[in-house]
């Protein structure tokens, strides 16, 4: 919503002139033990109950929990059901959970069930997903045969008697051919990028697709155009979740100590996997061009261990790098460790997500939320969460994020509005609370109940 | 909490029932990856979605008070860099119009008016496509009600975001005036004609939603002072 302005200089710009260190041995011997040997919970604490509806209400006041309610008496006595796959991607999986917790306390009543995968059937799934993103591929006869009979066998054992059947993405996608009654609506809910399918497969889809009542995409630009009404629900964050509760100082200090990281100098963070299309070098590339001016430090947290988290080639060009500069730290956390991920983004000044493809980006709705200024690159869904020099740094090169990093180390009070307008973008689009409404006027639209 | 003298406190004839709305959006067929292709779609598509891109966008972004005010500006400026083009698009103040059809009508007139000017532009590709989404609203009431000024004040504290906006942008479209609940109410059922006619002129171009609610606050407290 606001003007774009390009590298532009202040007079007022202070420059800090960076300290240079070209080798680890110039870190104080502190930093370089905790680096060598850095502690981390080697066994992540399982996943906290789900929040009730009451602990939101200091974040959305007493009259926002109100419409929730209210939104949800009017759905008394209807029925809701949820299918997923079990290999709903983790983080659209957690929050499934939650907000079906929330629907549940709603007395909303929804069913939640797994669809049971089977190694064939996986397979099948497996390259139904890849084709449905753009990639090549083929699916013979038998194979879709068997993926109809696999829907067609889970529907005759679980009933479908429901006011509202919600299914989310491809797998669970023909149970749509047992829908009998036109009181009853089906949902297709995809959170895959479906704007560019495989043409062949999407052959066979569509028509399941079109059978539904109504589609729901995570961003325009993942939608395709369909014969059914399409929605749109941002995927969202849990802000009581360990990944984005507010977290007490002392602890993201002692979190930031047990990694070797200096507090008294800026610290970028990128929370990203270590593969191409995270483009961790780039943003080494990007860092180095900022820290000609303005000294900082660069923290690439990820997984390396879990087995297709990281590219071989590309974790050794990072490690490469992090091993020459002594202010580049490359952190091995996996998703689990959900506390001292947060701790990492919270100690931030600056989170960068370079992706050259993507999702949603629901890292950058993380830092949002913590009230970081957000330098990203313009693709997926990013753009619909920062809005340019307005809530945060849109960028198209690696030149762009060292100038938008130069820029915000150098003009704090901007750091500071960004940050701020970034975590009410968050609040008032991007949380589970908005998820759960959206769900709910979506239930009151389909069943008529609404007031227009 | 505001307290208005017991001698101030006005009764009104009629109580004001405090109401707000939910809006699911919709992603509409339409794209645009020019100027041309903007127009056409401005022209062709639903009255809903004129008003998503318009009404609601101030709804959406309640919290920016400055840049431009409207998607079509922003999409202008930010995917197209055609700054004139975007500051004449940003300057259609929603407050103008009581129906999406004369406010479609005018963002037409000011795409064609560029493009006839400016011929070469209208089939740049757009560094971004514009999607024309729509907004499908849910009126729901609150159990807020005012029977006097004081009570007034009392739910305008604590109404949520969504409700201020529904009274107070979204009204002139229901109301068919240019105005807004608050101010209608203040005038007609309390009789404090100048206070509304003031919180009737409140710039929310320059202001967040939460700035609104102060300064209606700050107007209905001088007024009785």
């Amino acid at each position: 919503m606001g003007p774009a302005k390009g590298p532009d200089r202040s007079d007022n710009e202070s420059v800090e002139r960076p300290s240079v260190r070209t080798s680890p041995d110039d870190l104080p011997p502190a930093f370089v033990e905790k680096r060598r040997k850095p502690r981390i919970q080697e066994k992540p604490t399982g996943p906290p109950l789900p929040a009730k509806l009451g602990d939101y209400e200091h974040l959305l006041g007493k009259s926002g929990i109100e419409e929730l309610r209210y939104l949800a008496q009017g759905l008394r006595g209807k029925s809701i059901k949820v299918v997923h796959a079990p290999s709903l991607e983790n983080h659209a999986g957690e929050m499934l959970n939650r907000s079906i917790s929330l629907l549940t306390e709603l007395e909303v009543v929804a069913n939640f069930e797994a669809m049971v995968e089977d190694p064939e059937f996986r397979k099948v799934a497996h390259m139904i997903r890849r084709t449905l993103g753009g990639d090549a591929g083929y699916l013979a006869k038998e194979a879709k045969d068997l993926y109809l009979r696999r829907g067609d066998h889970f529907r005759e054992r679980s009933r479908f008697n429901e006011d509202v059947v919600v299914v989310h993405d491809p797998e669970p996608l023909s149970l749509v051919r047992g829908k009998s009654s036109k009181n009853q609506y089906w949902v297709w809910r995809c959170h895959m990028d479906l704007s560019n399918p495989n043409e062949e497969i999407w052959k066979f889809l569509r028509p399941l697709v079109e059978s539904h009542d109504a589609a729901v995409f995570s961003a325009q630009v993942f939608a395709y155009p369909l014969s059914i009404p399409e929605y749109l629900f941002y995927p969202c964050i849990d802000p009581l979740s360990e990944r984005n509760k507010q977290l007490e100082p002392s602890y993201i200090q002692h979190v930031c100590e047990e990694f070797g990281i200096d507090r008294s100098r800026p610290v970028i963070t990128q929370v990203s996997s270590f593969d191409r299309n995270q483009d961790p070098m780039g943003v080494i590339a990007a860092y180095r061009l900022a820290k000609k001016y303005v000294d900082c430090q660069l923290v690439l947290v990820g997984s390396i261990d879990t087995e297709g988290a990281a590219e071989p080639d590309v974790m050794a060009e990072v490690m490469d790098a992090a091993n020459r500069d002594p202010d580049i730290l490359v952190v091995n956390l996996p998703a689990s460790s959900a506390s001292e991920i947060n701790a990492l983004q919270s100690a931030s000044r600056i989170i960068v997500q370079k992706s050259s493809r993507g999702g949603f980006g629901t890292t950058v709705t993380e830092a949002l939320w913590k009230g970081k200024p957000v330098v990203a690159s313009a693709v997926g869904g990013v753009p619909n969460q920062i809005i340019h020099k307005i809530t945060g740094a849109l960028v198209h090169s690696v030149e762009g994020f060292a100038y938008q990093i130069r820029y915000l180390l150098t003009h704090q009070e901007l750091a500071e509005q960004l940050g701020k307008n970034g975590r009410e973008h968050v609040q008032e689009n991007f949380l589970l609370t908005s998820d759960v409404k959206r769900w709910l006027l979506l239930f009151q639209i389909l069943l008529h109940l609404s007031r227009r | 909490m505001m307290q208005i003298a017991p001698t101030s406190v006005r009764w009104a004839r009629t109580p004001f029932y405090f109401s707000s709305a939910e809006h699911l959006l919709r992603i509409e067929p339409q794209r645009a990856a020019s100027l041309a292709e903007l127009l056409e779609g401005v022209k062709d598509c639903s009255e809903d979605s004129i008003f998503q891109h318009t009404f609601r966008t101030l709804q959406e972004h309640h919290f920016i008070q400055e840049g431009y005010s409207n998607d079509f500006a922003h999409w202008a400026f930010f995917a197209c860099n055609e700054n004139e083009l975007a500051e004449r698009l940003a300057s259609v103040d929603v407050r103008e119009f009581i129906s999406v059809k004369t406010l479609r009508t005018r963002v037409i007139e000011i795409l064609e008016d560029f493009l006839t000017n400016h011929p070469r532009v209208g089939e740049r590709t757009a560094m971004e496509p514009f999607y024309f989404c729509s907004s499908t609203s849910v009126v729901l009431p609150t159990p807020l009600v005012a029977r006097n000024l004081q009570e007034f004040v009392d739910a305008l504290e604590s109404i949520s975001i969504h409700s201020l906006y529904y009274h107070f942008i979204e009204a002139r479209l229901r109301l068919k005036l240019t105005s807004n609940d608050f101010s209608v109410w203040l005038e007609h059922e309390v009789g404090l004609g100048r206070a509304a006619d003031l919180i009737n002129r409140i710039d929310i171009y320059t202001s967040t939603l939460q700035g609104v609610r102060h300064r209606i606050l700050r107007i209905v407290e001088s007024a009785l002072a």
